[in-house]
C-alpha cells in the first residue's frame, strides 16, 4: 500500500517554488487509486518522489510497509515505475533494455532473459525484441516502458499516463491489462488526464490542484458530497406512462417536480431525500411497465472542473 | 557480490557505461583522431625530419675583380637545395659603422639566379636578398685572391636525417663566372665525389658522426681545403633522442586527451534526462552515488582503454622506427599521468553533464571546458600576471600558476618525469615539485569527484 502524509517538495532550497504543498492520501494494497489534475498542478513531481528520483522536502511517505527516506532500497525493490514519456536508450534494443534493468534486481541471467522474453511476447514485442529501440513507435516504447516496470514483479506499480498518446484499441489494452494486473493484486497509482480511464478504472481517486490535494476519495463519495444541497433527480425508464401518473408522481412528498421524457419519466426531489421506492411502487401500481431507474450522479468531469475550478488536464 | 549499500548499481551503470560508449560512432572517431595525432605524430617526429630550420633562400657571396681593377659583388641566389631563384631583388649597401649602412645598389637576380654590382674600390659590401617576406643577409669582402677562384659554402640538415651533414659549395672564377672546363671537383677526404654543376654549385652528404671532415675544391690544378665539422641537427625532433620526442607526444596530449575526455562524457547525464532514462534508473534498487561512480569508472574505462592501447603504440612505432626505447619509467609516467589527465576531465564534465538540462548546453559545457583550461586559463594567468606589481610576487605566481589548471599539471607532471633536462625551446620544465604537484593532482581529483557527486544528488534529477 501507499500512505503519504504531508507530502511537500520545494525546489531550489528554501526560498525556492512550493511544487507539492501537504499533500495526504493512501492508497490500500490491491487498489487502483486515480491521481488527476490540471497541467503544473503536481502530478509528475508526487510521482517522482513516490518513485523514490525526487527526496521530499517534508513529509511521510510509506510504500509496502517501508519508508521511502529512511529505507529508499526496500521501497525502490518494491515498486515498478511506469513513465509518461522515456525514449530509452536508443542503440540498445528492447530485449538489451530488460536485461539492462532486471541486472539492478539481482535476477539471475537466465531467469532474467525468460522474463524478458515473456514480457516482450506478451506485450506484442516479439518481432520487435532485438530490433534497436530508435526504430520503435510510440506504441511500442509505451509497452516496452511497461515491461520494465513489471519485470521484477513489484508489489505497487505507478503509472504515469499509461495510456497517453495510444489509438482506441491500444487505450483499451491498457486499460484491460491494468485491470488484470490489479485482479492479480498489484496497488496501481495512476496518473491519467483521461478522465473516462479514471472513471473506469479506479475505486478511488485523488485530485490535485496548484500542489495541494483538493479531494481524496471514492468517485461516488465525491459525487454524493458534491451534490449534497442539490435536487436528486431520478431517471426512470418505463413504457405506457401516462400524464396522470406524472401528476401522482409530482404529488409524492419530496418530490419537486416530473416531466416526461422519450423513455419514460424524470422525477426532480428535494436535496437528500430518496424518493426511489416511492416513485418505482407509483409507477407499478397505476400499470406502468418499469424497466429501469437511476439517480442521476455527477460525472468525474464535472467534480474536477469544480474541484479545480475549471482547470484543465 | 555484495556492495557497500553507497556502491549499489554502480558496476551495472559502469558496464552499460563502458560498452555503450566503446560501441559509439563518437569513440570511433575520436579514437581514430587521437590515432593520427599521437601514433601519427610518434611517426612523424621520430621518421621525419621534425622541424625544419632551412632558410627560404641561400645567398652565395662571391667577390670578383673587373679587368680594370673595379670591385665587383657576385650574388647567386638559390633555394637551399640548389635551384636558382629568378627575379629576387637583392640590396647592396656599404657599412658605416656597426649599425648603419648606405644602400649602394639594388638588383634583381637573372635567369640563372645571379646578379652582379659593379662597387667600385669598395672593400667590404653588405648584401641582403628579399623573396617575399623572407629574407638572408650576408656580406663580401674583396681581399686580394690567393687562388683563381672564389667560393661560399653553406651547411645544412636538408634531408632530414638529423645531422648538419648537408654541405652546399659555389664555385667561381675571380670574373665571377661559373668555371667549365673543366669544371671544379669536389673531394671528400680524399675521394673524389663530383664536379659542380654548370652555375658552379655541388652538394656533398658529409658523412654521419660528431667530428671533422676534410672537403677539397679543385679548379685547374689548383685547390683550396676546408675542415669541417658535422654536428647533429639542432632542429631534428628525434635529435634529444626517444624521450625528448615522448616527451613531445605528451604536449600533444595535453591537447587531445582533454577533447577524447569531453566528447565521451559531456552527455553522460544530460542524454539520460532527455531520454527520459534517469527517472527509470533512480527508481532502482540503487544509490546516487552508487550510480555517479558507475558512469565515472564506465566512462573513464571507454576513455582510458583505447587511450592507453593508442599511447602503446605510439611508444612501439617510436621504438620500431628510431631503434631506441625511451626510459622506462619516464614511458610509465607518460602512460600514467595521460590517464590521471582524462580523469580529471571526465570528472569535470561530468560535473556539467549533471547540470545540463539539454543536449544543446551539455555540448556548449563541453566546449567552454576545454577553451578555459587549454586557452583561456593561460591567458588569464599570463594577464593576472602582468597585473602584479612586485616582481617577487609576480615571479612565485607564475610559478604556482600551473595548479589552477588540469592540462597545466599533467604538463607539468610530466616535465618533473623527464630524465634530462628540458631546454626553453621546447616550453619544458617546471620549478615546483613532485610533491606539490602530486598534492595538486590528488585535490584536484578529489574536489572534482566531490563537486560531482554533490551536483549529481543535488541537481541531476531536478
Amino acid at each position: 500500500m501507499i500512505e503519504v502524509e504531508g507530502l511537500t517538495k520545494v525546489y531550489g532550497g528554501s526560498k525556492g517554488a512550493k511544487a507539492l504543498d501537504d499533500v495526504s492520501f493512501t492508497v490500500p494494497e490491491g487498489g487502483i487509486f486515480g491521481f488527476l489534475g490540471p497541467n503544473g498542478a503536481g502530478k509528475t513531481t508526487t510521482i517522482r518522489v513516490l518513485a523514490t528520483v525526487l527526496s521530499p522536502t517534508a513529509g511521510t511517505i510509506r510504500i509496502g510497509g517501508h519508508d521511502l527516506v529512511d529505507d529508499p532500497m526496500a521501497v525502490k525493490e518494491k515498486l515498478g515505475l511506469m513513465p509518461d514519456e522515456v525514449l530509452f536508450y536508443p542503440t540498445l534494443t528492447g530485449r538489451q533494455h530488460l536485461l539492462y534493468y532486471a541486472s539492478f534486481y539481482g535476477i539471475p541471467r537466465a531467469e532474467a532473459k525468460a522474463r524478458a522474453t515473456k514480457y516482450l511476447d506478451q506485450f506484442g514485442l516479439a518481432d520487435a525484441r532485438d530490433k534497436k529501440v530508435k526504430a520503435y513507435s510510440h506504441g511500442m516504447r509505451k509497452r516496452l516502458a511497461l515491461a520494465q516496470c513489471l519485470l521484477h514483479d513489484p508489489e505497487v506499480l505507478i503509472m504515469d499516463e499509461p495510456a497517453n498518446g495510444l489509438d482506441p484499441q491500444g487505450m483499451r489494452y491498457f486499460r484491460d491489462l491494468i485491470r488484470f494486473l490489479n485482479k492479480d493484486g498489484k496497488t496501481i497509482f495512476l496518473s491519467s488526464h483521461m478522465l473516462s480511464e479514471v472513471e473506469q478504472l479506479c475505486e478511488r481517486v485523488g485530485i490535485i490542484d496548484r500542489g495541494r490535494m483538493v479531494a481524496v476519495d471514492s468517485i461516488q463519495a465525491l459525487s454524493a458530497r458534491l451534490s449534497a444541497g442539490a435536487p436528486t433527480v431520478l431517471h426512470v425508464v418505463a413504457a405506457g406512462v401516462t400524464d396522470e401518473m406524472v401528476r401522482a408522481l409530482a404529488a409524492i412528498p419530496g418530490v419537486e417536480s416530473a416531466h416526461r421524457t422519450e423513455t419514460g419519466v424524470d422525477v426532480t426531489a428535494r436535496a437528500g431525500t430518496d424518493v426511489s421506492s416511492e416513485v418505482s411502487r407509483s409507477l407499478v401500481l397505476a400499470g406502468a411497465q418499469l424497466h429501469g431507474l437511476h439517480q442521476e450522479q455527477r460525472s468525474l468531469e464535472d467534480l474536477f472542473l469544480t474541484l479545480t475550478k475549471g482547470g484543465a488536464t | 557480490m555484495n556492495l557497500p549499500p553507497f556502491l549499489r548499481g554502480a558496476p551495472t551503470v559502469a558496464r552499460q557505461e563502458f560498452l555503450g560508449n566503446l560501441k559509439s560512432v563518437r569513440m570511433i572517431m575520436m579514437v581514430s583522431l587521437l590515432s593520427l595525432v599521437v601514433v601519427g605524430g610518434t611517426y612523424g617526429l621520430t621518421a621525419g625530419g621534425g622541424f625544419s630550420g632551412l632558410p627560404a633562400l641561400v645567398a652565395w657571396p662571391h667577390p670578383a675583380f673587373a679587368e680594370n681593377g673595379s670591385h665587383v659583388a657576385v650574388v647567386w641566389v638559390s633555394s637551399p637545395f640548389g635551384a636558382p631563384l629568378n627575379g629576387i631583388e637583392v640590396e647592396f649597401s656599404e657599412p658605416r659603422g656597426p649599425t648603419s649602412a648606405e644602400v649602394i645598389g639594388r638588383a634583381s637576380t637573372n635567369a640563372t639566379g645571379f646578379v652582379r654590382l659593379d662597387v667600385g674600390n669598395r672593400t667590404a659590401v653588405s648584401v641582403s636578398a628579399r623573396w617575399g617576406t623572407s629574407e638572408t643577409g650576408t656580406s663580401i669582402s674583396f681581399f686580394p685572391p690567393s687562388t683563381n677562384f672564389t667560393f661560399a659554402q653553406d651547411v645544412g640538415d636538408l634531408d632530414d636525417d638529423g645531422w648538419v651533414d648537408d654541405l652546399g659549395l659555389h664555385v667561381l672564377d675571380l670574373e665571377g663566372y661559373p668555371i667549365d672546363s673543366p669544371r671544379p671537383r669536389l673531394i671528400l677526404n680524399g675521394t673524389y665525389v663530383k664536379d659542380m654543376d654548370a652555375r658552379g654549385y655541388g652538394l656533398v652528404r658529409l658523412p654521419e658522426f660528431t667530428g671533422t671532415v676534410n672537403v677539397t675544391i679543385q679548379v685547374a690544378g689548383e685547390e683550396e681545403v676546408l675542415q669541417l665539422p658535422v654536428l647533429e641537427d639542432p632542429f631534428s625532433s628525434f635529435f634529444g633522442g626517444p624521450d625528448l620526442t615522448l616527451y613531445l607526444i605528451s604536449s600533444f596530449m595535453a591537447f587531445i586527451g582533454p577533447i577524447f575526455a569531453i566528447v565521451i562524457t559531456f552527455d553522460a547525464v544530460s542524454k539520460e534526462k532527455v531520454q527520459g532514462t534517469l527517472d527509470l534508473l533512480l527508481s532502482r534498487p540503487v544509490s546516487r552515488t552508487g550510480v555517479l561512480i558507475g558512469k565515472f569508472l564506465g566512462v573513464f574505462g571507454a576513455v582510458a582503454f583505447p587511450l592507453t592501447l593508442v599511447n602503446l603504440a605510439a611508444l612501439g612505432v617510436l621504438g620500431a622506427t628510431s631503434g631506441e626505447s625511451p626510459t622506462g619509467s619516464f614511458a610509465a609516467a607518460f602512460l600514467g599521468y595521460s590517464l590521471l589527465l582524462v580523469a580529471l576531465y571526465v570528472l569535470i564534465q561530468l560535473v556539467f553533464s549533471s547540470l545540463a538540462k539539454t543536449s544543446g548546453t551539455a555540448v556548449l559545457f563541453g566546449v567552454l571546458v576545454w577553451l578555459l583550461f587549454n586557452i583561456l586559463y593561460t591567458v588569464l594567468t599570463t594577464m593576472i600576471g602582468l597585473a602584479i606589481p612586485d616582481a617577487a610576487a609576480r615571479h612565485e605566481f607564475g610559478r604556482y600558476s600551473a595548479l589552477g589548471s588540469p592540462s597545466a599539471i599533467y604538463s607539468s607532471l610530466v616535465s618533473l618525469a623527464y630524465p634530462g633536462e628540458l631546454g626553453a625551446i621546447f616550453g619544458g620544465g617546471t620549478t615546483l615539485g613532485g610533491d606539490v604537484l602530486g598534492a595538486a593532482a590528488v585535490v584536484w581529483f578529489i574536489g572534482l569527484f566531490a563537486l560531482a557527486l554533490w551536483t549529481f544528488h543535488k541537481k541531476a534529477a531536478e
